[in-house]
């Protein structure tokens, strides 16, 4: 279980990004973050895994506490994070097979790892996750020679070789084309289904919440406006997490 | 309505009191309405044409006229016209209005060139004068000692015309000779008779070997450059050293050691390296190493401030620690644009070793120089068409590896047998033998290095004893002054004659028929050719034609501007967008209204901007066209040199690195304006 409590991120130029964050995510669930852009979405991911320092607060994993953890250990904890970025944060110009590759960074020995020297069985690891995400074909290609939806999913498949229990999924279909976004849910969800793996995933399109999560928590200004099950969502809350000057939109 | 009256009065006192300001002092109107580089800009400007125009007067007695008793310059008409300018630009900016500088820039433009017409002593006349002497040479040039054939038992050395005599012989049924390449193959670069007469015949392997040396030289400073850049790098990207406590200082230290490097050409280098480490080789290796470290380190450095930060948060959220992130988030980002650069300038490093020798003593350009001084031409036309050929060589690798490194695609790993690993075994034992090869040829000593001649030390010192007395500070001022303007009107023709000839060069506009495509392939080719060739090797052909002299350092420059600015504007031409085109064509437009509306305004800022840059070139290659007979400030720094005073090239130099750091501040802030 993940705990979070009275989480706080103020930046050096002073904006508060995360006020006071109190939430809980059990093992297994598939939470949905909403929120308008700048509510703290990202800020809050990025504190799970220590990529932002938080200010104050506790986060707490199955009994380890993140916010206390050093060095190593942070590094320990983050292995067994997957992330998903909205950018997908690829190396371009490397092939597909050592961006994925690169995902096993946190398991092995940095001097062979330097040299790139990895194991038959990582090796091997990285083409049964491209075959999960459907790119065996792609391994050798360079990674920015694929298109946007295909970049993404080779994003989850180095997720999946740091084998995590979590996955932290930042806006990850916010810049794909509206009908990619099912594609990639579909296995952020699969991956939640069928291998128990938590997600936490901050989504702009409310018809998505519905679709794929089984929770949702909604932000605004830093704070945790709403928390509850996607179809709790009525018209007040939205008005409430996105303003009065919003509409419902929808995709697809 | 009182209220506003009162407002309406005090924003006319305003007004009054912003061009009150701007009469007094230009651009101060300007500057107080928060527009500061404009009013410095108009401000420096000012000062800068009424200084030169009582220079140009006190000095050349340009554009004088005589009222009784007061002498004065009739240019400062435009300059009086400039100053209205900046009042009226000073009022529209407080009213809003839109303020055009054209009227300023054609006031500046129309000084400028009139004194520059008068200082670099152009007359166009003594181009038709002394035409048949430039014909005598051309000829030589145009006819380079490549072959041999049998006369009478005795071999004879022979150039294109024995090739088409032969042909000739052919056609119509007459016995034919047997023509070879030049009985020693050192012949194809150089003819021992027409020498020999003036005293120590040059030997006929003399030229093939310096053209190797000049490989040599340029190859190993393209090695030690890229070693001493990478490191150096790192300490001058702005993300890095932000991180470190005490780094912004050396960030800004390294900046500007870099900037200065960069300014000082690599001949002039050459010219501090001697002192140095003696005659030689040596000394062009280290002038171009340092040049070129200097130059690369700025790229490098500006490479990794754009590094995508996504993969470095991608790998350290997997665990990574930082030689990871360093190795997988970092380096394959940075690996391809810094071998990219450093074939770059491997290409760039080629072409200043053919140069170098000038003064260094080392490479083709040693050879170059006596064949000037004893007026061998055919040798030094065996030289030029050997350089061109060499460095059209490079150039074509160069281009042709950037472009696998930008297209790289990586390859599946497999299996590798025994002849996969011999294959780069063998690969690095040859890289490994050339370089040993090039270090023996170059003669490196890093003995020396450390343990220079004993005068080093003295020469040092009188070195760094500016002398800034005013014979000295006079003619210096005047020498720059002539570089400077020499530089911009060989940036100027070279640029009217090259506007026309890129449309031809385009590939996109010429596509058309077999005629145009023909034409295309013909300009390029003109293109590439003459821009194989520096400048400095060109001044020899002007001197002889129209004397020496600044005018034939600004046509040698010209023609070098020709070729360069010919290219980066075709390839502007070639990279504009389809879309306007298409757009105005929808509209009903014709051929020449859509050249107006679509092509033209996509391409002028361009066009403007590669002037401008082509201009920041061209004042660092002015600086050394003296040592080639072309005037300006490099005849003063070669006199200087030539004549032991020290102090005084000292001064020279100083001169030259503010000159060409300000040049390059300016065309850069002006071609960001530009952009």
């Amino acid at each position: 279980m993940l705990k979070i409590e009275h989480l706080r991120k103020v930046y050096p130029n002073g904006v508060v990004a995360l006020n006071d964050v109190n939430f809980s995510v059990n093992d297994g669930e598939f939470l949905a973050v909403i929120g308008l852009s700048g509510s703290g979405k990202s800020t809050l991911l990025r504190c799970i895994n220590r990529l932002i320092e938080p200010t104050s607060g506790r986060i707490t994993w199955n009994k380890t506490d993140i916010t206390a953890a050093k060095g190593n250990e942070i590094r320990n904890i983050r292995r067994q994070i997957g992330m998903i970025f909205q950018q997908f944060n690829l190396v371009k110009r490397s092939s597909v097979y050592t961006n994925v590759l690169s995902g096993r960074l946190g398991y092995v020995d940095t001097l062979p790892s330097l040299l790139q020297i990895f194991s038959k069985e990582d090796k091997d690891k990285v083409l049964s996750n491209l075959a999960q995400v459907d790119l065996s074909e792609k391994a050798h290609v360079r990674a920015d020679s694929l298109s946007g939806g295909q970049q993404q999913r080779v994003g989850i498949a180095r997720a999946l070789m740091q084998d995590p229990k979590m996955i932290l999924a930042d806006e990850p279909v916010a810049s794909l084309d509206p009908v990619l976004a099912h594609s990639i849910l579909k296995y952020l969800e699969q991956l939640n289904k069928e291998r128990g793996m938590t997600v936490l995933c901050s989504l702009h399109f409310l018809d998505l919440v519905h679709r794929y999560a089984t929770r949702a928590i909604a932000l605004k200004d830093g704070n945790v406006v709403f928390e509850g099950l996607p179809k709790q969502i009525d018209d007040i809350q939205f008005k409430a997490i996105y303003g009065q000057e919003a509409e419902k939109i929808s995709i697809i | 309505m009182t209220d506003r009256n009162k407002q309406n009065v005090e924003s006319h006192q305003k007004l009054f009191l912003i061009s009150l300001c701007s009469l007094v002092i230009p651009g101060l109107g300007q500057f107080l309405q928060k527009k500061h580089w404009r009013g410095f800009t108009i401000f420096i400007s000012a000062i800068l044409l009424a200084f030169l125009i009582s220079w140009a007067l006190t000095l050349y007695g340009i554009a004088k006229i005589n009222f009784g008793i007061l002498e004065t310059s009739w240019l400062f008409i435009p300059l009086v016209i400039f100053w209205v300018w900046n009042v009226i630009d000073s009022v529209n900016l407080r009213t809003g209005k839109t303020a055009s500088p054209l009227p300023g820039i054609l006031c500046t433009v129309c000084i400028l060139f009139i004194v520059a017409w008068d200082v670099t002593e152009v007359k166009p006349s003594r181009l038709v004068e002394r035409f048949n002497d430039a014909k005598t040479v051309a000829t030589k040039i145009a006819n380079p000692d490549f072959f041999a054939v049998e006369v009478n038992g005795v071999s004879e050395i022979c150039s294109w015309d024995c090739l088409w005599s032969n042909f000739r012989n052919k056609l119509s049924g007459q016995p034919t000779q047997i023509i070879r390449f030049s009985e020693n193959p050192g012949d194809i670069f150089g003819r021992i008779k027409s020498v020999s007469s003036l005293g120590d015949p040059i030997k006929p392997t003399f030229v093939a070997g310096k053209l190797i040396e000049t490989i040599a030289i340029g190859l190993m400073a393209t090695i030690f450059s890229t070693i001493v850049a990478i490191p150096l790098s790192f300490l001058g990207a702005k993300n890095i050293m932000e991180r470190v406590s005490g780094g912004n200082f050396i960030y800004y230290v390294m900046r500007t050691i870099f900037n200065v490097g960069r300014a000082v050409d690599t001949v002039v280098w050459g010219i501090l390296i001697i002192v140095w480490v003696g005659l030689g080789s040596f000394a062009g290796v280290i002038a171009l190493t340092i040049h070129s470290a200097a130059a690369l380190a700025k790229l490098f450095s500006e490479e990794i401030e754009h590094i995508d930060s996504g993969p470095i948060e991608a790998i350290t959220a997997s665990g990574g620690n930082t030689l990871q992130v360093i190795r997988y988030g970092v380096i394959p980002q940075i690996i391809p644009s810094f071998l990219g650069y450093t074939l770059l300038r491997w290409d760039i490093n080629m072409r200043s070793a053919t140069v170098v020798g000038f003064v260094a003593g080392g490479g083709i350009g040693f050879f170059v120089l006596e064949t000037i001084r004893m007026g061998a031409y055919q040798q030094y036309a065996a030289a030029l068409w050997a350089v061109a050929v060499v460095i059209i060589i490079v150039d074509t690798i160069s281009s042709r590896l950037r472009e696998n490194i930008i297209l790289d695609k990586p390859k599946a790993p497999r299996k590798r047998g025994v002849i996969g690993y011999l294959k780069p075994a063998i690969y690095i034992l040859l890289g490994l033998a050339a370089f040993i090869y090039c270090w023996n040829i170059t003669e490196i000593n890093l003995g020396n290095l450390i343990q220079p001649g004993p005068t080093f030390l003295q020469i040092l010192k009188d070195f760094t004893r500016i002398d800034l007395s005013s014979d000295v500070l006079n003619l210096v001022t005047k020498q720059i002054i002539i570089t400077i303007l020499q530089a911009m009107l060989a940036t100027f023709l070279g640029a009217i004659l090259a506007a026309p000839a890129s449309f031809l060069a385009a590939k996109n506009l010429t596509g058309k028929s077999r005629f145009l495509a023909w034409l295309y392939y013909l300009t390029r080719s003109v293109f590439n050719f003459l821009r194989s060739i520096e400048a400095l090797l060109y001044a020899a052909i002007f001197v002889f034609w129209v004397g020496i002299g600044p005018f034939a350092g600004m046509l040698a420059l010209a023609v070098t501007t020709f070729a360069l600015i010919g290219k980066l504007f075709s390839e502007a031409i070639e990279n504009i967008e389809s879309g306007p085109i298409e757009a105005v064509n929808a509209t009903g437009a014709n051929r020449l209204q859509m050249i107006f509306y679509a092509i033209i305004p996509q391409i002028v800022p361009s066009f403007v901007s590669y002037i401008v840059y082509q201009w920041d070139i061209n004042i660092r290659m002015a600086t050394i066209i003296g040592f080639a007979g072309g005037g300006g400030i490099g005849l003063t720094l070669s006199t200087y040199f030539g004549s032991l005073q020290y102090h005084k090239a000292g001064t020279v130099v100083l001169f030259i690195v503010v000159v060409v750091a300000l040049m390059d501040f300016a065309s850069a802030k002006i071609r960001e304006i530009l952009v």
